[in-house]
């Protein structure tokens, strides 16, 4: 009886609390559906105007193709610098793992807007200000340890057996890993990979001062615009933001499910 | 004989030990390149530009110590993040217990609306409550409805804003990391405290929560940096009255464009989250992520 | 029909003063082993005895520190484990999960013998056919039981037809009677397929059932290298007798050496004639007296005249039944010696009983007290 009431306190209360997690992205999503001209919740009616709205407006356009452009080339230096690193801190005895693991990950815990700060001023001189590439180079720091962490993750549940099986059937030792590891752990490192473009994706300092100019990217564009207009376009734009993430979300979910009924 | 089986046999094995120094070297060496490139040496400069900006001197760090504006900024910065620290850690203790008592689908539910907010753009989130918290946002509506209060509260614009924000902005990545914590704690410990004659919740206070506690100072230390570095909410929902370091930062760079200034305060804030940071990793080893050490 | 397709011939396999080392561990400490063509061997030995460093030095993945390995009087050295043309069942079998049965079955085919698709898929079918898997071979491992895994994995180690395969510890996760039953198969695999096999195994009833060759290790050296047999009945030293079986292992001081016969005192009590002793020994020396339980007789001390009791006699402390057996733990002055008797016989043997202990002089070996690699700390009577 009384375990009962303790269970029903603490089911309402993590309720509550989830509530408050999810309420506003609810609020967002409504809104960006709405029929009315103004940031009212609940929407007064149903309507794709604000969709239409972006999709006819070349700047937001360019926005999210410049935002895409940048979440791909964040994801593709993350994967390709975050993978062979988490196999040497995996795989091998290295001298000062500690500091290294520390090195990684120290661009996520540092405040953007120092990293924003002195990214410019180092771009400035060498001409990486206003390009997309530029700006992946240093969103890539940042989204690195997202795939590093889920490589990492994947590579330690993996039977180091597996691959010499493979060896000593035959295979040599770098075709052993591509055949027989990679396959196993593509799940994790894709997962980083999407972590990594989120990451991009989401992050303004670095962007504002970077391609704060012309070629914003979406989170750049919905910032500025929200300190001018207050129309339901930002919310429509940022649930295109949501539907993109969880699209990818999806695909990598489905992907893998498709990979675990096959071996099932 | 021997000898010679130890000669034929010499020379692979100085290939097999210098390869597994240079193979994982080979690994890292991209990832430590470009660290060091792009965002080492861009801090390494700002630090060089803190000072030469300013004719080479200290000046813009004895503004920083000596200017009551800094010194106010600071305060309300470490004010803010510490109570929204606190507050997250409070809401996301017993979310994350409930993660850790349950498993299978119930688990898996919480988990993806833990997760959906961690998809959601900071901005997006901010700019949500902006909308809930207005005059005629839903908030203010239900209270009137309900006859609670007759004219909208003053619920934008002030430290309750600020904090309702970036409480539900850090709520996820706190209850992960305490999620984390406590699936490392023996949960047959609970059961034999309750074998031995302790109820629910005595086996909860005796034995669960001082076990726990290691990992809610860890998730405290990690959260309260990332307070420091708020940027977007407390520009959004605060008002001067609430600006954070961050803000100031900005200001001094992209509107007085006073470069030095903003290093200096920049490097400050820097020092400030490493030392933090630093901390965490001494008791609480970042590189636990990839399996320690030993591994 | 299959066997003749899928027989090959062995490979002899040498190992010269092999070491190996982790840091301040010794792991190997110079091995040397002769493996005949075609036989199989096993390596038995606690665990942290070297048996799967020899192991995984045979396949390459560790680099000894010193000494060689010879496959067919050909030095590996140089070779790296996938160019050694070796077959390996791992522990917990290793399997591709990402690849069906025929795909695991033909991944060494793939790798190493370029054959056309339809030799290789024949090949897949013969190996498959050999371990009775060919109605699952569009599965993947998850879809198997541990002794289907087992199969896919030994058909996967011969389908090159590798003229070495090696196995560790493979029967490790599998319960009592799949183990034994899957003892069998491999048996009559290997007879089939005539490769030659080094098996890891902590397991020495296993060990004795299979192999043709017991390699015993002990602390990263040989304790004895036998036919099953010849160690189970003439072990070298204390440690081979206690870990190959039930042993007694009785302290004695040797009275009298003779070139048929000596004689040893044990405790202060008895002098009992035993074997010549196998190792340089003197009068005075210390030793153990060496008997199987199953080979000591036992008679109520009532029925035996005093006069007539030539062994020794003790007290029954201990009686449990092990469903063919009898086990008797028998108090002799401080010693405690085991029996076994069989099942009719043990209703004259009660607890507390005086019974009179004999064997036959051939059924006692005496040991050294100390010998290479096993100490009377660690292998003495339990």
């Amino acid at each position: 009886m009384n375990a009962n009431a303790d269970r029903l306190i603490l089911g309402t209360a993590v309720a509550a609390i989830i509530l408050y997690l999810i309420f506003p992205v609810i609020v967002v999503l409504a809104i960006s559906f709405s029929s009315g001209n103004f940031l009212n919740f609940p929407p007064p009616g149903f309507s794709l105007r604000w969709y239409r709205a972006i999709a006819g407006d070349p700047e937001w356009v360019s926005a999210f193709i410049v935002t895409l452009k940048l979440g791909g080339l964040t994801a593709l230096f993350a994967t390709l610098l975050g993978v062979p690193a988490a196999f040497a801190l995996v795989r091998y005895i290295i001298p000062a793992k500690a500091l290294l693991s520390a090195l990684i990950l120290c661009a996520l815990v540092t405040p953007p807007i120092v990293t924003a700060i002195s990214t410019y001023l180092f771009f400035v001189p060498l001409g990486l200000d206003n390009s997309i590439v530029g700006l992946a180079c240093a969103h890539a720091v940042s989204g690195m340890p997202f795939v590093v962490i889920n490589t990492a993750a994947s590579l330690r549940g993996t039977d180091r057996n597996l691959e010499r099986a493979a060896i000593i059937h035959g295979a040599h030792p770098l075709w052993a890993v591509v055949r027989v590891t990679l396959p196993i752990i593509a799940p994790g490192i894709v997962i980083g990979a999407v972590l990594a473009f989120v990451h991009s994706a989401h992050e303004l300092l670095i962007a504002t001062f970077v391609l704060g100019g012309v070629g914003k990217p979406v989170t750049v564009k919905i910032w500025s615009d929200m300190q001018a207009t207050s129309d339901p376009t930002i919310a429509a734009a940022s649930a295109i933001l949501i539907g993109l993430a969880i699209l990818t979300l999806a695909t990598v979910v489905s992907a893998q499910a498709l990979a675990r009924r096959r071996s099932t | 004989m021997t000898a010679i089986a130890g000669h034929t046999t010499a020379p692979p094995r100085m290939a097999a030990s210098s390869r597994q120094r240079i193979i994982p070297a080979l690994l890292l060496m991209p990832c430590l390149a470009w660290i060091s490139f792009f965002f080492l040496l861009p801090l390494a400069l700002m630090c060089w530009r803190s000072f030469a900006a300013k004719g080479y001197s200290f000046a813009a760090y004895t503004v920083l110590f000596t200017s009551p504006l800094y010194t106010k900024v600071m305060l309300t910065t470490v004010k803010t993040a510490s109570i929204a620290t606190v507050i997250a850690l409070i809401l996301a203790y017993p979310v994350a217990y409930v993660l850790t008592i349950s498993g299978g689908f119930r688990r898996a539910l919480i988990l993806t609306f833990v997760f959906i907010p961690y998809w959601v753009d900071i901005i997006v989130r901010t700019f949500s409550w902006l909308i809930l918290l207005g005059d005629n946002g839903l908030i203010n509506k239900l209270l009137m409805a309900t006859g609670i209060v007759h004219t909208p509260l003053e619920l934008l614009y002030n430290s309750f804003s600020v904090l309702i924000a970036m409480v539900q902005i850090l709520l996820p990545l706190t209850i992960i990391i305490l999620f984390g914590a406590m699936l490392r704690i023996d949960r047959t410990l609970i059961a034999a405290a309750k074998i031995h004659g302790a109820g629910s919740w005595q086996a909860f206070r005796t034995v669960f929560f001082p076990l726990s506690l290691p990992g809610v100072y860890g998730a405290g230390l990690l959260v309260f940096v990332l307070s420091l570095g708020f940027y977007v909410t407390p520009a959004l929902l605060g008002s001067p009255r609430q600006t954070m370091i961050a803000q100031t930062i900005m200001v001094e760079a992209s509107e007085l464009l006073d470069w030095g200034q903003a290093s200096a305060a920049g490097l400050v804030l820097l020092i400030i989250t490493t030392l933090i940071a630093a901390i965490y990793n001494r008791y609480f080893s970042l590189d636990r992520l990839w399996g320690g050490s030993d591994a | 029909m299959e066997q003749s397709a899928v027989r090959t011939s062995g490979a002899r396999v040498r190992l010269r003063n092999l070491s190996k080392s982790y840091g301040a561990v010794v792991a190997v400490d110079g091995l040397t082993l002769d493996v005949p063509a075609g036989t199989f061997v096993s390596l038995l030995g606690p665990s942290g005895s070297g048996k799967t460093t020899t192991l995984n030095l045979i396949a390459g993945f560790l680099t000894p520190d010193a000494g060689d390995i010879l496959i067919d009087e050909r030095s590996v050295a140089d070779v790296p484990p996938h160019r050694r043309n070796i077959g390996m069942v791992f522990q917990s079998y290793s399997l591709f999960p990402h690849m069906t049965v025929a795909d695991n079955v033909g991944f060494p085919l793939r790798m190493r013998a370029k054959l056309s698709r339809d030799e290789s898929r024949k090949r897949i079918a013969e190996m498959l056919a050999l371990v009775q898997l060919s109605h699952l071979k569009a599965r993947y491992p998850r879809q198997l039981s541990g002794g289907q895994q087992q199969r896919v994995a030994m058909a996967r180690a011969l389908v090159s037809r590798p003229r070495l395969l090696l196995m560790d510890e493979p029967l490790g996760a599998l319960d009592k009677k799949l183990r034994e039953q899957m003892q069998a198969e491999i048996r009559n695999i290997h007879r089939s397929v005539g490769t030659t096999v080094v098996y890891v195994t902590h397991d020495q009833s296993e060990a004795l059932t299979m192999s043709d060759l017991v390699v015993v290790m002990h602390r990263a050296r040989i304790a004895q290298i036998g036919t099953p047999r010849a160690l189970y009945e003439a072990p070298a030293n204390a440690f081979v007798a206690d870990f190959l079986g039930d042993s007694n292992l009785i302290p004695a001081t040797i009275v009298k050496t003779a070139e048929r016969e000596c004689a040893v005192r044990i405790g202060n009590r008895a002098v009992i004639a035993a074997p010549p002793a196998p190792f340089a020994a003197a009068a005075g020396d210390r030793a153990f007296l060496f008997v199987r339980p199953e080979d000591m007789t036992l008679q109520p001390a009532s029925s035996v005249q005093p006069q007539d009791r030539s062994g020794l006699v003790g007290t029954v402390k201990e009686l449990s039944f092990h469903g063919d057996v009898f086990k008797l733990s028998i108090a002799v002055g401080d010693d405690v010696l085991k029996a076994k008797v069989a099942r009719e016989q043990c209703g004259s043997f009660e607890v507390g009983r005086q019974v009179v202990i004999s064997w036959t002089p051939n059924a006692a070996r005496l040991l050294p007290a100390t010998s290479d690699g096993a100490s009377s700390s660690e292998s003495g009577m339990r």
